[in-house]
């Protein structure tokens, strides 16, 4: 059969399709629109990132690293006869003014930063030219917190700096990083008046290059290439050009759309759960249509092929309809919700995730349609002779390729929206599992329902008992739809307010308050004046020497990182970062030794390795590490494996020497006290006074971050499973509707038995009530009961579960289900008992 | 004489299950049909004629016994073999109609010559409607057209692909004499122009009257075979008592 003979049989089979032209397109339309909103979003937010790339970076390439940048890095860039430079600086810092202190983030610039894109300043003017040693620019909202207006001074690193304009967008400054506080700039002139710049602060340093010769990809690798290979430092650093715009941020982004975009895949597998309902009735409907098509020698696969494309027609306007909603979202949440989106970004229309929603959504509902249309094959060409006819056997291979069609469908969906093989597999598997708990559950209760004597009910119960174990009208496929909604609203409302609230709570009673960083050895006794001073407790202070590795057993660090060059992330990043390193003779309370013994050999200076630091590293009791601490070479034995209780949150190191070993090595203090949240104000402006250097971080703010971050995502999540919600109660509706024209004679006929209108509502209100009740009782039973495992036995922070939310959750869904049924009912409801007359 | 028969069957029986023991339907059946020849299945209600029918036409598959058209078994044939047959060989009329409601009178006429490939075939399918008299009334549903309407609109889809073999089941049971009549009257023209063997199969003598032979089934058997159109009344038996009236 030809193709186009498909496409006019199927178009033939949507005509007078009715109700169920609606409910199938509602079904998938929901998930689209929740996919592509998805998609949709985070591709605005990549094009952008893309199209502002130079205007991003503020140049054409940045090389960035922890420590001062060499002269040698600009012989590479040499080529580029016109080239310019920039310098920039970053370091958290605490600025003052008006005795009031908090934490900034510190950015000190050359004048010609940046190369591209504008630093939008009020009063309006060029950052460079603005600034000079004794003036700073300032966010708005550090201005308003200290009562500040232009011409006011701001303490930095104690030296006064003139407040000349305030920072109304700095471009590349992306809400979704992560950020300690607001933007001040100074001249680079500036960070030197303020002293900030010394041993062992957290200072970032960036050199910026404007290429007006425009290298192409090739030749800028090619750069990277030669730096990495001919380089001391290469390791330190971190190359960028503006064509990879944004690699964490863009990082990041891939890991909320990949968790967003599963949760709206939720509910288009949901949508495709109703297109299985619906095809099934469908066909069931369609039977004599099939026998007379095989009669005619159609064979089933022919007639499989005019279904599905049937099938494919309507998906095709359903997925096209969500795809179309689903892509004012962007729009929408740019309107609405303004802080969300990086500030000056116009949100462009993503035909990409237009094109991928529908994809999805056709391909979702082929696959479904699957096992409902195997029901073909079962058709007896001879049922056009009899009606009593035996169905034939449906061949085993049709019935196994329909299940895996399912099963392979739905992984090759979840591997599109996460691009992860594990995560997609992880994701199947969880709901091949859920979704075989749900079918046995609502089994269990239509069976339980068909058995519970009902002769003594209330005539309403009895009526929804009876209708609950009434067969094939597609209450197991409507309670599993329903449910699945339930459980994801119910897990996630579960896990994110679990989370937030032990996050809230996560500071165990002694754990300090408050991290001291870039003390300096001679302020060590200042700073311990000054926490005695504001009433702290658990005060502990322990040197820290900076250092970096470079041989493990004796291979150079380099060679190791070059090894697992492949590797992102963490894995090079524990080689190459700058290692921090304490000391002491006795080990901190929350540490435990697992493998060797502390301070063992005494004929060697020994190093203990936290367990899965030394894992990362690839080292083990024995191995010897040679550190470079500010020139000097330092070898060091790992006599020892320790765990910690990072939980404490306490000061920990991954790295503790013995004592002896960095005697006299340059090193700065790092401080830990607890504090409440009065004193720990009353500190941070007794350090912005006094010793104006050290960068207080406090525990609480960083945590009320996370936990901003978190409601985010929840609040994201909560959304998408409203959806899920949405197409399980719609499959809900087209399951009442398809059987309305049944429900017609039955209203006419109770209303002739003398049952008033407002009965008849009553009597159906309490059947849908009951399917939403069992649906909700599995659906919320099984999200506390996962939430309890994710809690307890995942992530280790106690459950304690809100119980009485899972009777609210199931009357809810009782409520909605009741409604929505009898919404669905409305044309029925109406039948007049003349009606039950006629045949 | 019979060279070789278009349709045959040998020791052609069906048993179904029934309680908790087998119903035999039919025993035993012998039967050859000669090409382009007209032979009507007679008998009363449960004597088994639609089992026949189903069978010789490769609907449903025999206990025992085979059938062959053109020589060739189709008994062993797989479903998508018998489809493929069906769609070359086979034409259908039936007592209920069979058409599709969604479908047009002209997307049901269409549909088996879309099938079998048939060049130009919404032209013939005009034609056919016009053969039989709606060729006016193409783009009307079934559920716009009267019962005989929807009978000729069969009849003119069972003759479309130009099928070797054509069955009917009762053509003319749900309509009254006299449209009976004239789709009776349009299924022997079809029958004559296009030279395909036809297979009826009826309780009614009177619809029997056109056929060259009439098979008389009683309780799964061959009661008697007559021979000759028994309109003209030189009608002859085998096996029987004579001559139906």
């Amino acid at each position: 059969m030809k193709t186009s003979e498909v496409v006019r049989a199927a178009w033939r089979e949507s005509r007078g399709a009715g109700p169920r032209l609606v409910f199938f397109i509602a079904c998938l339309a929901l998930g689209v629109a929740a996919i592509t909103a998805v998609s949709g979003l985070v591709d605005a937010i990549e094009q952008a990132l893309a199209a502002q790339s130079r205007e991003l970076l503020g140049a054409d390439v940045s090389v960035q690293a922890r420590r001062p940048i060499g002269e040698r890095v600009d012989a590479y860039f040499a080529f580029d006869d016109a080239r310019e430079r920039a310098q920039a600086r970053e370091t958290p810092t605490l600025a003052a003014a008006n005795s009031k202190s908090r934490l900034v983030e510190l950015k000190a610039v050359s004048a010609n930063f940046p190369f591209y894109g504008a630093i939008k300043l009020d009063p309006p003017a060029q950052l460079g030219e603005l600034l000079d040693a004794t003036t700073c620019a300032i966010a708005p909202e550090l201005a308003r917190e200290f009562g500040l207006a232009l011409g006011d001074e701001l303490a930095l690193g104690g030296q006064p700096f003139r407040v000349a304009a305030f920072v109304l967008d700095e471009p590349g400054r992306l809400d979704i990083a992560f950020t300690l506080g607001p933007r001040v700039f100074v001249s680079l002139a500036g960070l030197e008046r303020s002293g900030l710049e010394q041993y062992g602060s957290r200072m970032r340093y960036r050199e910026l290059y404007r290429l007006p010769s425009a290298p192409s990809e090739a030749q800028l690798a090619d750069i990277k290439r030669r730096i990495n290979d001919e380089l001391e430092e290469a390791p330190y650093l971190r190359i960028e050009s503006h064509r990879e715009a944004q690699p964490t941020v863009r990082r990041s982004l891939q890991r909320v759309e990949s968790y967003l975009g599963l949760v709206a895949l939720l509910s288009l597998v949901l949508g495709g759960v109703g297109v299985a309902q619906i095809v099934r009735a469908w066909v069931a409907s369609r039977t004599q249509s099939v026998a007379v098509l095989r009669v005619l020698g159609y064979r089933p696969r022919e007639v499989l092929a005019m279904y599905l494309g049937h099938v494919a027609l309507l998906a095709l306007v359903g997925s096209a309809l969500g795809a179309l909603v689903g892509s004012f979202a962007p729009h929408l949440i740019a309107q609405l919700a303004t802080d969300l989106l990086p500030s000056g970004f116009e949100v462009a229309w993503s035909p990409l995730a237009l094109v991928r929603g529908v994809a999805l959504g056709v391909f979702i509902a082929l696959v479904f349609s699957a096992p409902p249309l195997t029901a073909i094959w079962r058709v007896a060409p001879a049922r056009v002779l009899r009606s009593d006819i035996e169905p034939l056997p449906a061949p085993r291979v049709v019935a196994w390729l329909a299940g895996a069609a399912v099963a392979g469908g739905l992984f090759a969906a979840s591997l599109a929206q996460s691009r992860d093989f594990a995560v997609a597999a992880g994701f199947t598997a969880a709901l091949a599992l859920l979704a075989g708990l749900l079918v046995l559950g609502a089994r269990g209760l239509t069976r339980a329902a068909a058995h519970v004597p009902r002769e003594r009910l209330d005539p309403y119960l009895r009526n929804g008992i009876a209708a609950l174990a009434r067969p094939g009208i597609g209450v197991v496929g409507a309670t599993v739809a329903l449910g699945f909604g339930v459980l994801v609203i119910t897990l996630m409302g579960l896990v994110e307010s679990r989370l937030s609230e032990r996050l809230r709570n996560a500071l165990p009673a002694d754990a300090p308050s408050v991290f001291l960083l870039d003390v300096q050895p001679d302020q060590r006794e200042l700073v311990r004046t000054l926490l005695e001073e504001c009433n702290a407790t658990s005060v502990r202070d322990v040197p820290v020497a900076t250092a970096r590795l470079s041989t493990i057993d004796g291979v150079p660090v380099r060679e190791l990182a070059q090894r697992r060059a492949g590797a992102e992330g963490r894995e090079q990043w524990v080689l190459t970062r700058e290692q921090r390193l304490t000391w002491a003779r006795e080990l901190p309370a929350d540490n435990r030794v697992v493998e060797g013994a502390l301070w063992s050999d005494p004929a060697r200076m020994e190093v203990s390795v936290e367990r899965d630091f030394a894992a990362d590293l690839g080292v083990r009791v024995g191995s010897e590490l040679v550190f470079d601490v500010q020139g000097a070479s330092v070898a060091l034995l790992v006599s020892s494996i320790r765990t910690v209780e990072w939980e404490s949150f306490g000061i920990n190191f991954f790295l503790l020497a013995e004592p002896e070993a960095l005697e006299g090595a340059p090193h700065n203090v790092l401080a830990a006290a607890r504090l409440d949240v009065e004193q720990e104000r009353k500190l941070q402006s007794a350090l912005a006074e006094r010793a104006a250097n050290v960068t207080p971080i406090g525990v609480r703010a960083i945590l009320e971050k996370v936990l901003g971050v978190l409601e985010k995502l929840a609040l994201a999540g909560r959304v998408l499973g409203l959806f899920t919600m949405l197409t399980g109660l719609t499959i809900l509706a087209g399951v009442a509707s398809t059987a309305a024209v049944h429900r017609g004679r039955e209203v006419a006929l109770l209303k002739t038995l003398g049952l008033t209108r407002a009965g008849v509502a009553g009597l159906f209100g309490v059947e849908f009530a009951l399917i939403g009740l069992v649906s909700g009782a599995i659906g919320a039973s099984a999200a506390f009961a996962l939430a309890w495992v994710f809690l307890e036995r995942v992530v280790e922070l106690g459950a304690d579960l809100p119980w009485p939310m899972l009777g609210v959750a199931t009357l809810l869904t009782a409520l909605a289900s009741a409604v929505c049924g009898l919404a669905a009912n409305y044309r029925a409801l109406a039948s007049r008992p003349i009606e039950s007359l006629r045949g | 004489m019979i060279a070789v028969p278009r349709l045959e069957c040998r020791r052609l029986a069906k048993r179904l299950p029934s309680g908790g023991h087998e119903l035999t339907v039919l025993a035993g059946i012998d039967l050859a049909i000669a090409p382009g020849e007209f032979c009507a299945i007679l008998g009363p209600s449960g004597s088994g004629k639609s089992t026949l029918l189903g069978l010789l036409a490769g609907l449903d598959r025999p206990s025992d016994g085979e059938v062959r058209l053109d020589g060739e078994r189709i008994d062993d044939k797989s479903e998508d073999q018998l489809s493929l047959l069906r769609r070359a060989k086979v034409g259908f009329v039936f007592q209920s109609f069979q058409l599709l409601g969604n479908l047009t009178a002209l997307e049901n006429v269409l549909l088996p010559l879309e099938l079998a490939g048939v060049a130009k075939p919404r032209a013939r399918a005009q034609e056919l409607l016009a053969q039989v008299g709606l060729g006016e009334r193409t783009h009307h549903y079934p559920s716009q057209l009267s019962g005989g309407e929807q009978q000729r609109v069969a009849l003119a889809r069972a003759f479309g692909p130009r099928p070797s073999v054509l069955f009917a089941d009762e053509p003319t049971g749900n309509l009254d004499a006299a449209t009976g009549a004239r789709v009776l009257e349009l299924l022997g023209e079809l029958h004559q122009r296009e030279h395909t063997t036809l297979v009826l199969v009826t309780h009614d003598a009177h619809v029997a009257r056109h056929a060259e032979r009439r098979i008389h089934l009683r309780a799964g058997a061959i009661e008697r075979i007559e021979f000759g159109a028994s309109a003209g009344g030189q009608g002859a038996s085998a096996g029987g008592e004579g001559a139906s009236a």
